[in-house]
């Protein structure tokens, strides 16, 4: 984690199967400055362990684009774990 | 990325999708093709009853990633106009869950682009479906956006 001690304050969003494991579709948290989407989703997982074996099938976005796991947050970032889309 | 189109529409509904409706807003005197895309709720899925769906979306995102869709459309085919509008809610078998309609002056872009906006659509758009039998529900099967591997991602402070 990195050293500096100041925080960010986030949006996460869960849909779908997340939705119904974590108990809710959005919260704010305030997190570590420059922590990466990774960090967030193992806070999440710690919390709530049944998440841990949906990660492989998930992407990641950050502010509503698909985003890499290693992008680091800053603050007033709107996150979403995605589970594989399904519309249509 | 996405420049507005005049005439596209792009949409997220509630309500049951007026098909004529859309495919007279996107045909025009000057085109000389229309093809849709009518997607409506099946009554089975792998052998079993389907009982009714019920769709979600990441709203924001979803209406993003629609009119990127459409932009694509626009670079890559000869079209003219276009409608994507997707259904969220509870929808009843035989209901409309999204409708594509493409005009194009000659109809193989049509054809093409409209084919092409329904597989992005089903690739790239947060819309999520959970199907309802007799004994259960479950989280349709879907389809894992393309996402970034790694990012050097440097934002100025907003």
């Amino acid at each position: 984690m990195p050293s500096v001690s100041q925080t960010i304050r986030l949006k996460i969003l869960f849909f779908g199967r997340l939705k119904e494991i974590v108990g809710h579709a959005e919260e704010s948290l305030e997190f570590p400055d420059a922590a990466t989407i990774e960090q967030l989703f193992d806070h999440f997982a710690a919390r709530s362990p049944e998440l841990a074996r949906f990660r492989p099938s998930l992407v990641a976005s950050c502010n509503q684009e698909f985003a890499a796991w290693n992008t680091p947050l800053h603050s007033g970032d709107e996150v979403a774990f995605l589970p594989p889309v399904s519309g249509g | 990325m996405s420049t507005p189109v005049h005439g596209d529409l792009y949409k997220l509904v509630r309500d049951p999708i007026d098909l004529v409706a859309l495919a007279r807003h996107v045909r025009a005197p000057e085109d000389g093709a229309l093809v849709t895309f009518d997607g409506f709720v099946r009554n089975q899925s792998h052998n079993r009853p389907t009982l009714y769906l019920d769709y979600e979306a990441y709203e924001s995102m979803a209406l993003a990633k629609m009119r990127e869709i459409g932009a694509q459309l626009h670079e890559k085919y000869r079209i003219h106009r276009v409608a994507i509008v997707h259904r969220l809610g509870h929808l009843e078998i035989g209901e409309t869950s999204v409708f594509i309609a493409v005009s194009a002056p000659h109809r193989a872009a049509a054809f093409d682009a409209c084919r092409f906006a329904i597989d992005t659509l089903k690739r790239t758009v947060p819309i999520w479906k959970k199907e309802y039998f007799e004994d259960g529900a479950v989280w349709a099967d879907g389809e894992l956006p393309p996402a970034p591997a790694a990012t050097s991602r440097a934002k100025p402070a907003s």
